[in-house]
């Protein structure tokens, strides 16, 4: 039990993927953690099967400026109350590839990470363990070297049948998709129905969302989770070498303080970035871990776009998880496919689809509109099929998050966002999408087309590195200026790789509480 | 396997009705489409606005001003953002977003005056293909507000969801909706 509001062992500012974790280890270790969430309480009761609903669980903070080539479309990429983003994530968990640990001395591009996949990997066999991933290891011939999943993979309906086959006909291979989605009973929780209301949040604990993973283990433990609280900035010691607590907005709007041994920062890249920009002070004049002037710099988004296709076949688009039934790597070791092109894909293939929504069949055509919309939703609710490929970011110092002189209502100024794709990540897309529709047309489609380009998940911005000019944190995530303050999260990624973050997000996470232990 | 599912399901359902119930038992909201046909009070939007959303609307998804697009949109314009269910939450825009759609249908009032010196409940079948066409290309001399183009595919898919996004919209076009926990509201 919390014994003290005011003063704890650790205050974690953020109850998703990332901040479940931490909580979860420090508090089993015995030690009274506090989590700040800035959104409201939500319950798997709150999970209602509607996509208008779905809209519920996005982010409603604090407004984020976006400009660029490809914004990081931050609200629609964020959660906000319990469980953050990760609550009505789609819980694709592939893993990163060895050579996405390495891409600046591989290939020159972006950054590399201060450790390695080996490093990494017996945090992902643990996390898929405790989690329930299901999958086919041996199916996925690109996997990088690991565990076999505790669980079979999830089964293949119509609509992945029919796309495998044209990925079949260019001599391409797919594999069903790794996920954290259970396709057995896995400890006390039940399996998946595949019926493709992920999105608005699973509420039978068959998806791996903080709310049946780590926030139960970390209440248990005893810690305990404020919500409407919003931190507003991380205090620090009259040196400056160490963080005292956090300041935060509670639920009616006044500023509240509480103190700890440990701060940790899991409220994603953007807002993770902001709070230490907003934390300025006559030791830090351009915001705490930040003497190298590498805050809020190197954000991504992967770069992702959708292929759609009537099928001449029946695909019962309504069947399987959301985020689909099976993956191709093919295209993912080799980063440099061409002289003008730089980037790994995946293929994440046949998507269960629902009729409205911004990923929906009606906003897949926006061009058809009166008469002509009925008969066209009428034909996909039975033929619609869609792949969407999720290609790698590169790392780059203007990408970034920065301080806006727009404020929000408690007079914080907001987070200002700016986010270019290179020339060359845009001809990996290119090229992508007309493999893609190369597949679809082997797959027998009678019309296919493909959506506008889309950024997908949120890195960066806090990025962790060997060299503490160069980074914001180490490779634990603790801030090189501060010793106990720690970031989480996948604003420490380097690098982007071509895969959804989570499942790494939970492997690193791990890894920086357990080193918080030994920290003492 | 789907016969396996579908037992589970069902068991599934079974217990959820509880889940359901906690959520449902208090209230008893109206869908847009019981507002509409109720023809309930506006309290964001002006006779004017209702007028203009629910005619474009419906050229742009048939079925949109039964289904209480009007209703729809005003009663999330009221709501908190917390609480607010438009897609345009995650567009890129700014809240309130009442600016947003009133700016744009003051635009959309004037169109078919300025075009045909008509409002757009006189206008042809013609003359409204041409308007409707000419709003989703973006293409509209004189347009004050968010981009015509932009605002266009807003309400599209505000009309799409009120038509298609319930599970009676679902059901209408062949879509299994197979829900977890049933909207207390239809949408
Ligand atoms: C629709 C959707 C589908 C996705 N699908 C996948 C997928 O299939 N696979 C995958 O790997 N990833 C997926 N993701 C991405 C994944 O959800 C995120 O990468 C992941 O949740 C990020 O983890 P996090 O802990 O850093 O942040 P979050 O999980 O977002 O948690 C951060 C929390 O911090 C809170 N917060 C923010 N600011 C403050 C503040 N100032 N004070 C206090 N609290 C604050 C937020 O409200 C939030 O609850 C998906 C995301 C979305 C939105
Ligand atoms: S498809 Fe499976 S994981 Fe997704 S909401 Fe339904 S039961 Fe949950």
């Amino acid at each position: 039990m919390l014994r003290s509001a005011r003063k704890v062992d650790v205050v974690v500012v953020g109850s998703g993927a990332a901040g479940s974790v931490v909580a979860a280890i420090n508090a089993e270790a015995g030690r009274e953690v506090l989590i700040l969430e800035a959104g409201p309480k939500r319950t798997l009761t709150d999970l209602v099967s509607s996509q208008i609903h779905a809209r519920k669980l996005k982010w409603s903070g604090a407004f984020v400026e976006e400009q660029g080539d490809l914004k990081i479309g931050h609200n629609f990429n964020s959660g906000y109350g319990t469980g953050g983003s990760a609550l009505h994530h789609f819980a694709v968990w592939p893993r990163l590839h060895e050579n996405d640990f390495t891409v600046h001395s591989e290939y020159g591009k972006g950054l590399d990470w201060p450790i390695s996949y080996q490093t990494l990997r017996p945090y992902y066999d643990r996390i898929q363990d405790d989690v329930g991933v299901s999958g086919d290891a041996l199916a996925e011939k690109w996997r990088p070297q690991g565990k076999a999943y505790p669980l079979p993979p999830l089964p293949v309906f119509a609509q992945g049948k029919v796309i495998a086959k044209g990925f079949e006909r260019l001599g391409m291979h797919t594999a069903p998709i790794p996920m954290g989605i259970k396709s057995q009973a896995y400890k006390g929780r039940s399996a998946c129905l595949y019926d493709g209301w992920c999105d608005a949040g699973c509420p039978i604990g068959a998806l791996a969302n903080p709310l049946v993973t780590y926030l139960p283990r970390a209440m248990k433990a005893g810690a305990y989770i404020q919500h409407n609280a919003t931190v507003a900035s991380v205090l620090h010691n009259s040196k400056g070498d160490k963080a005292i607590g956090v300041a935060y907005h509670d639920a009616n709007g006044d500023l509240q303080t509480v103190y700890a041994k440990h701060v940790v920062l899991s409220a994603f890249a953007v807002q993770n970035a902001r709070i230490l920009l907003n934390s300025a002070s006559d030791k830090h004049p351009a915001g705490l871990a930040n003497h190298n002037d590498m805050l809020g710099r190197y954000l991504m988004t992967h770069p992702a776009q959708t292929v759609f296709g009537l099928m001449e076949q029946e695909t019962q688009p309504h069947l399987g998880p959301t985020g689909g039934q099976l993956i191709c790597h093919d295209y993912y070791q080799n980063k440099q496919q061409a002289d003008d092109a730089f980037g790994s894909y995946q293929w994440l293939i046949a998507s269960a689809a629902k009729p409205n929504d911004l990923l929906g069949i009606v906003n897949s055509r926006p061009d058809i509109y009166g008469k002509a919309l009925d008969p066209f939703m009428r034909k996909a609710a039975k033929h619609f099929a869609l792949m969407n490929l999720v290609g790698e970011d590169v790392a780059r110092a203007d990408n970034r998050v920065s301080l806006s002189a727009q404020k929000d209502s408690h007079g914080l100024p907001l987070a200002a966002t700016t986010h270019n794709l290179l020339p060359e990540t845009w001809s990996m897309l290119k090229r992508g999408v007309e493999q893609g529709k190369a597949v679809f047309k082997a797959a027998g489609a009678e019309e296919i087309w493909a959506g506008n380009p889309f950024g997908m998940h949120i890195m960066g911005g806090t990025v962790m590195g060997a060299d503490s000019k160069q980074s914001v944190t180490d490779e634990f995530g603790r801030t090189h200026s501060l010793e106990n303050l720690y970031v989480a999260g996948p604003g420490v990624f380097p690098s982007s790789g071509a895969v959804n973050p989570t499942f790494t997000i939970h492997a690193l996470a791990l890894r920086t509480a357990e080193q918080m232990l030994r920290d003492g | 396997m789907e016969k396996a599912v579908s037992s589970r399901r069902a068991f599934l359902q079974a217990s959820s009705v509880g889940l359901a119930c906690a959520v449902a038992a208090p209230t008893a909201w109206l869908s847009p489409a019981q507002a509409y046909a109720k023809r309930l009070p506006y309290t964001q939007l002006t006779d004017t606005e209702v007028e203009t959303l629910e005619q474009l609307a419906d050229a742009i998804v048939p079925g949109a001003r039964k289904a209480g697009i009007a209703h729809y949109i005003d009663s999330q314009l009221a709501a908190p953002l917390d609480d607010c269910l438009l897609m345009i939450k995650y567009l890129g825009v700014p809240a309130p977003y009442k600016e947003f759609y009133q700016a744009a249908l003051q635009s959309a009032h004037q169109l078919p005056l300025s075009e045909y010196q008509k409002p757009w409940h006189e206008l042809s079948d013609s003359q409204l293909d041409t308007l409707t066409a000419q709003l989703a290309s973006g293409a509209i001399d004189g347009w004050q507000g968010p981009p015509p183009g932009f605002f266009f595919f807003v309400l599209r898919a505000d009309a799409s969801d009120v038509v298609y996004g319930t599970q009676n919209g679902h059901e209408t076009i062949g879509f299994p909706h197979m829900a977890h926990i049933k909207p207390v509201q239809e949408w």
